[in-house]
C-alpha cells in the first residue's frame, strides 16, 4: 500500500513493543498450570470481551468477508446478526456460564478436557485433541499467510521472512506467557481494531454523503450486477440473492449458518469461558462484546458493500472490477484509494492486530490439544511430565507445522481453511458439547458416537460432495474421476447442514439406547458451587 | 427503509444494530447480578 514506509515502520515498532510488554506481563503473572492454561480463572470481563472478539475476528473476517460483501452485497449482514446474537449473547449467557462452572467442577483446563471429563472418556479428549491438532494448523496457516502478506506489502520485506518474523514474535509470548499473555495482547489488539473500524465506518459514510444517501446510491446500482453473477442468483448489493440459487445457498448455509453457529463450538473460544472467576463476569462481558462484534464484522461488510458506490462515482466501475476481479483485494483497494494516509497506517496496524490476536489463540489451543489432551492425557494416560512443559513443546511443534503449511499449501485450499475448520467443529463438537452442558441423560456412548459420526460425515461431505472443498482437495477426482459424487444443489449445501443434524440424532439415539452415566458423576459435573468441596 | 428496498436486508441491518444495543442493555442490567456467587 502506498504509505510512507518509515512512518509505518515506526508505528509497527511501537505496536510490537507494546505487545512484547504485555507478553512479558503475562509471563510474570504465570505461576502455575491454571495460569498458563486458563489464565488463572480470574480475567476481567472487559478484557475477556475484547480478547474473545479479537480472536473471533481475524484478518480474513475483515478483508475476506468484507470483500465478499463488496462482491455480493449486504446479505452477509445476517452473519453479523448471528455473530452478535449467537456468537456473543447465546455463547456467553447460555453456554459460557455452564462451561465455566463445569470446568471448575471438573478441574478442566482445555475444551477437550472439559468434554472428556464430563463423559469420563480419555478417548473423547484424545480424539478431540487429535482433530484440533490435524485441522487447526491449516486454519492457523491461512491466518499466518494473511498477516505475512500484510507485512510483505506494507513494510517491503520478503514474504518468507515475514512468515518467520510473525510466527517467532507470536510464539515467544504464547510459549512464555501462556493464556494470560494471549488474552492481554488480544485486549490491546482488540482495542486497536475497535478504533480502526469505527474510523472506517464514520469516514466511509461521511465520504459517500450519509447513511441513507449512500445506501440509496447502492440500491440504485442493482442494474450493474455483472451477467455472470446475476446468472448464479446475484440480484443487487442491497437485496438477498435469488432464493435457492447457488449464491443463496452459499450465503445462507456456509456463511450465515456455518460460520454463525459453528462459532459456538470453537475450542479456542470456548476455553475463554473458563478464564473468568464467576458468571457475573460473563454477563458483564456481553456489554462490550456485542458492540465490538458489530464494529468489526458489521462495519467490514457495510463498508465492503458501499465501496461499490465509491468506485462507481470515482472510477465508473463496480468494486469487483476495481479490484481486478479478486474479492480479497476489494477492501485493500478501497482503503488505499478512498482513505486518508494516516488512516491507511492505522488500518494496516488493525489488520496486523487482527491476524496476531487470532494466531496467538490458535497456537495456544493447538499446543494444549497436542501436548496436554492428545499426548499427556490420552497416550500417556496422564503420567507424563508436567502439563505446562508438555504444552509448551506442543505449541512449538504446531507452530512449526503452521509455518510449514504457510509455505507449502496452495492458495485454493487456504481460502477454504476457515470454513473447513468451522464446519468440522460444528459437526464433531457442537452436539456433544451442547449435550454435555444441558442434557444430563447424554452419556459417554452417545458422546463418542456423535463426535465420530459428526467428524466423519463432515469430512466425507467436504471431500466428496461440497464442490468448493471437494474440487480444491481433488480426492474425489482421483478416486472416482469426478469432482463431486453428487450433483446439482447438493454440491452447494454446506457440510454443516448435513453433518450437524446427523450428529445430533446420533447423540440422542445412542444415549437413549444405552445406560445412563452414574448419577453421582452427573451431580458432580452439574453442581452449582465449587466451594462445597 | 434506510435507503434499502429489500426488507430481508434492512431487517438484517436493523437487527445488527438492535442486538448490539441489546447486549449493552443486558450487560448493564446484569452488572451486579449474582453478587453472592462463588469465586473460585
Amino acid at each position: 500500500m502506498a504509505v510512507s514506509t518509515p512512518i509505518l515502520g515506526i508505528a509497527v515498532l511501537i505496536y510490537m513493543m507494546a505487545v512484547s510488554y504485555l507478553g512479558w506481563l503475562g509471563y510474570k503473572q504465570t505461576k502455575n498450570t491454571e495460569d498458563f492454561m486458563v489464565a488463572g480463572r480470574k480475567i476481567n470481563p472487559l478484557v475477556l470481551a475484547l480478547s474473545y472478539g479479537a480472536t473471533f475476528i481475524s484478518t480474513s473476517a475483515i478483508v475476506g468477508f468484507g470483500g465478499y460483501a463488496g462482491a455480493f452485497g449486504m446479505g452477509v449482514l445476517w452473519l453479523v446478526f448471528m455473530n452478535i446474537f449467537v456468537g456473543i449473547f447465546i455463547a456467553f449467557v447460555v453456554f459460557g456460564s455452564r462451561t465455566r462452572r463445569m470446568g471448575v467442577n471438573l478441574g478442566a483446563v482445555t475444551f477437550p478436557e472439559l468434554i472428556g471429563r464430563r463423559f469420563k472418556s480419555r478417548f473423547i479428549q484424545g480424539f478431540s485433541g487429535a482433530l484440533i491438532t490435524l485441522v487447526m494448523p491449516i486454519y492457523a496457516g491461512s491466518v499466518l499467510i494473511g498477516g505475512a502478506r500484510f507485512m510483505e506489502t506494507a513494510l517491503n520485506i520478503d514474504y518468507n521472512s515475514a512468515v518467520l518474523i510473525l510466527a517467532v514474535i507470536v510464539a515467544a509470548y504464547v510459549i512464555t506467557g501462556g493464556l494470560i499473555a494471549v488474552i492481554y495482547t488480544d485486549a490491546l489488539q482488540g482495542a486497536l481494531m475497535f478504533v480502526g473500524m469505527t474510523l472506517l465506518l464514520v469516514l466511509t459514510y461521511a465520504k459517500l454523503g450519509g447513511v441513507m444517501e449512500s445506501h440509496q446510491a447502492l440500491t440504485n446500482m442493482a442494474h450493474l450486477v455483472p451477467a455472470n453473477l446475476a446468472a448464479v442468483g446475484h440480484t443487487g448489493w442491497t437485496s438477498m440473492p435469488l432464493f435457492g440459487s447457488p449464491t443463496w445457498w452459499t450465503l445462507v448455509s456456509t456463511i450465515v449458518l456455518g460460520v454463525g453457529i459453528g462459532v459456538l463450538a470453537q475450542p479456542q473460544l470456548a476455553v475463554r469461558f473458563m478464564t473468568v472467576k464467576n458468571t457475573r463476569s460473563l454477563k458483564r462481558a456481553v456489554l462490550s462484546g456485542g458492540p465490538f462484534i458489530f464494529m468489526m464484522a458489521g462495519v467490514a461488510y457495510i463498508v465492503g458493500a458501499l465501496s461499490n458506490v465509491y468506485f462507481l462515482e470515482n472510477r465508473g466501475m463496480i468494486a469487483l472490477d476495481a479490484a481486478g476481479g479478486n474479492i480479497d483485494l476489494i477492501i485493500p483497494e478501497y482503503i488505499n484509494s478512498a482513505m486518508p494516509e494516516y488512516f491507511i497506517i492505522f488500518f494496516l496496524l488493525t489488520l496486523l492486530a487482527a491476524a496476531m490476536s487470532t494466531l496467538s489463540s490458535q497456537f495456544h489451543t493447538m499446543g494444549t490439544a497436542v501436548g496436554h489432551d492428545l499426548y499427556r492425557e490420552f497416550i500417556m494416560k496422564g503420567k507424563a511430565g508436567k502439563t505446562v512443559t508438555i504444552t509448551k513443546l506442543g505449541i512449538a511443534v504446531t507452530i512449526v507445522a503452521s509455518v510449514a503449511l504457510a509455505y507449502i499449501l496452495p492458495i485454493g485450499i487456504i481460502a477454504r481453511a476457515t470454513a473447513i475448520f468451522f464446519g468440522l467443529c460444528a459437526a464433531a463438537f457442537l452436539p456433544m458439547y451442547t449435550g454435555a452442558l444441558f442434557w444430563k441423560r447424554m452419556n459417554r456412548q452417545g458422546a463418542i458416537a456423535s463426535m465420530l459420526v459428526g467428524a466423519f460425515t463432515s469430512l466425507f461431505w467436504l471431500t466428496f460432495v461440497h464442490a468448493k472443498e471437494a474440487s480444491a482437495l481433488g480426492i474425489s477426482k482421483a478416486l472416482f474421476g469426478m469432482d463431486t459424487i453428487l450433483t446439482g444443489t447438493w454440491t452447494v449445501v454446506d457440510p454443516i447442514l448435513i453433518a450437524t443434524p446427523v450428529a445430533i440424532l446420533t447423540a440422542i439415539i445412542v444415549s437413549l439406547m444405552t445406560q445412563p452415566d452414574p448419577q453421582e458423576h452427573i451431580e458432580h459435573c452439574f453442581r452449582s458451587s465449587a466451594t462445597n468441596d | 427503509m434506510l435507503g434499502i428496498d429489500d426488507p430481508q436486508i434492512w431487517l438484517a441491518y436493523v437487527l445488527c444494530v438492535f442486538s448490539a444495543i441489546g447486549c449493552i442493555i443486558y450487560g448493564a442490567l446484569k452488572w451486579n447480578d449474582g453478587e453472592e456467587e462463588e469465586e473460585c
